[in-house]
């Protein structure tokens, strides 16, 4: 986790080397609405500045937060119930399985009907989105507990509880995390998206996010500068959660530090 | 002479194989342990013999016959029968403190304590096999010998009446395995009179080290698994290294050598 100076470096160097070259392409065909890096930090200045990116980003990382928070509520518990249970899973893999691949836009829809273009509507669609990979993850950790490690566990004589708790969560924990750092990371493409649909019906206004923020400079305004700030904006910010969740794990598991 | 602490009588144990009939791992085995007896399981590997710790154990149940503790049928496994895997399986998210008190903290061996004596129990038990100064490293931080020395710390710690140990030096080498050998014994309590120690079962592969711990040896064969001989092990006790220099016990190490040389012969090329 700690970063080296080398290292920065290192990774800087292509990003950096792509920006000269779209700048001088860009200065060199000299058209007026194509972004450009230079633009775009102008861009960034204005939307920062006025305070409506922040204000987006706030918005749109508390639909994340809520939608995540469900999503994990859900999934770890039922991805613990089927991974250390050949019925259960039985019963519910079939419909998790089923449901896996249907993108959350395209639930989008029926999102929209039942819970109206607000908040709730935004929250839904990121819950949906962010639980497919934690209860699979979750199933998979539970799954690949060291039999031995049961068998142990068994010969001291825990219950079922006590071995859930103190074997199997422990064990699956890594694999936990990473459902936890995919589910968030799918959470902002389903933000992303569900802002821009419900920025389309809704035709604009103040509490969108940044989807709705993105759409608006797409079809009213036309500032490609602007949506490129969006766009960098939820990568960085994207970026960070995944770093903090990191973190938390490495924190959760002191005995995985090498 | 007094009751048998552990009875294995006209066991059978049969595995299904997927969609393919099963396999007979063991066939119509009978066996005592004596109170505060040691006793060591050798043979080939196929013969059976972790399945009848298992079995003991009471991870698994015989297909026929019975398998009873204080006269009591085995029915799954309990605290009073504590395991040594071959593996260790120590937890990787505790420590050595965190592993040793593990039972205690989380199974039905800790009811009825009190946290002091709890803490007081793993500290004594991580003094026992010497690891006072690692109570805080996880099991990646520890060689072989440091992991076999927490499991058996562990183990201890659940004070059982029965030790089960399923070769549980097979992973260390030589060096380390006769030193740990020579500490499993004083831990046992080879020093104290007989009636004080525990009753252990110990699965091993190597002869040497079965007569070298043993009162006595139960040799088993394989395809199917059967008790081919049970030979008392007079060696006086306590033991040391200058046991395994007797002609005593090179004799006896020779005498089971010879009744599974064949065995394991065929073993190596087939």
């Amino acid at each position: 986790m700690r970063l080296r100076a080398g290292d920065l470096a290192q990774g800087a160097m292509l990003p950096l080397a792509l920006v000269a070259i779209w700048q001088a392409w860009g200065m060199a065909a000299g058209v007026a609405r194509v972004p450009l890096p230079s633009r775009i930090v102008a861009a960034a200045a204005e939307l920062v500045g006025s305070g409506d990116l922040p204000l987006a980003i706030v918005q749109s990382v508390m639909r994340v937060f809520g939608g995540f928070a469900v999503a994990a509520a859900l999934a770890i518990p039922i991805g613990l119930a089927m991974g250390t249970s050949s019925r259960v899973e039985r019963a519910i893999d079939p419909l998790v399985e089923s449901f896996r691949p249907i993108a959350a836009i395209a639930v989008l829809p029926l999102a929209i009907l039942w819970l109206g273009t607000g908040t709730s509507a935004a929250i839904a669609i990121v819950a949906y989105a962010a639980f497919f990979p934690i209860v699979v993850n979750t199933v998979a950790g539970a799954q690949r507990v060291p039999p031995t490690l049961l068998r142990a566990a068994a010969t001291m004589g825990l219950t079922r509880a006590a071995t859930l708790r103190t074997v199997v969560i422990p064990s699956a924990l890594p694999s936990i995390g990473t459902g936890l750092r995919i589910g968030m990371g799918v959470a902002w493409t389903a933000i992303v998206a569900a802002e821009l649909a419900v920025g389309a019906k809704a035709g604009g206004g103040g509490s969108g996010g940044v989807g709705q923020m993105m759409f608006v400079y797409y079809a009213y305004s036309i500032e490609l500068n602007r949506i490129v700030v969006c766009m960098i904006a939820v990568g960085l910010v994207a970026f960070a959660l995944d770093r903090a969740i990191r973190g938390a794990l490495a924190l959760a598991m002191p005995w995985s530090r090498r | 002479m007094s009751a048998p602490k552990l009875v294995v009588e006209r066991v059978g144990k049969r595995f299904d194989v997927d969609g393919q009939g099963s396999t007979v791992a063991i066939e119509d085995l009978s066996l005592d342990v004596r109170e505060g007896e040691f006793l060591s399981i050798v043979g080939p590997s196929g013969c059976g013999k972790t399945t009848v710790l298992n079995l003991l154990a009471g991870l698994e149940t015989p297909t026929t016959g019975r398998v009873a503790i204080d006269g009591r049928a085995i029915t799954g496994p309990a605290p009073e029968r504590g395991v040594m895997f071959q593996d260790y399986a120590l937890f990787p998210w505790q420590t050595v403190e965190g592993n040793v008190g593990f039972g205690l903290m989380h199974g039905p061996a800790g009811d009825g304590m009190s946290d002091a004596a709890r803490a007081e129990r793993v500290r004594h038990c991580i003094d026992l096999v010497g690891l006072a100064g690692s109570e805080r490293k996880y099991p990646h931080q520890l060689s072989g010998g440091m992991r076999q020395r927490t499991a058996l710390a562990r183990l201890m710690a659940l004070e059982p009446q029965v030790l089960l140990m399923d070769e549980p030096l097979a992973a260390l080498d030589a060096q380390t395995r006769i030193i740990l050998q020579g500490e499993l014994l004083r831990i046992w309590g080879q020093e104290r009179p007989a009636a004080e120690r525990r009753t252990v079962v110990f699965i091993t592969h190597a002869i040497d080290e079965a007569v070298f711990l043993a009162d006595r040896v139960a040799v088993m064969t394989s395809h199917p698994g059967r008790l081919k001989a049970l030979i008392d092990v007079p060696l006086p006790r306590p033991r040391d290294d200058s046991t395994r220099a007797t002609p005593q016990f090179q004799a006896l190490a020779q005498q089971i050598w010879g009744l599974i040389r064949d065995e394991a012969y065929r073993a190596t090329v087939t």
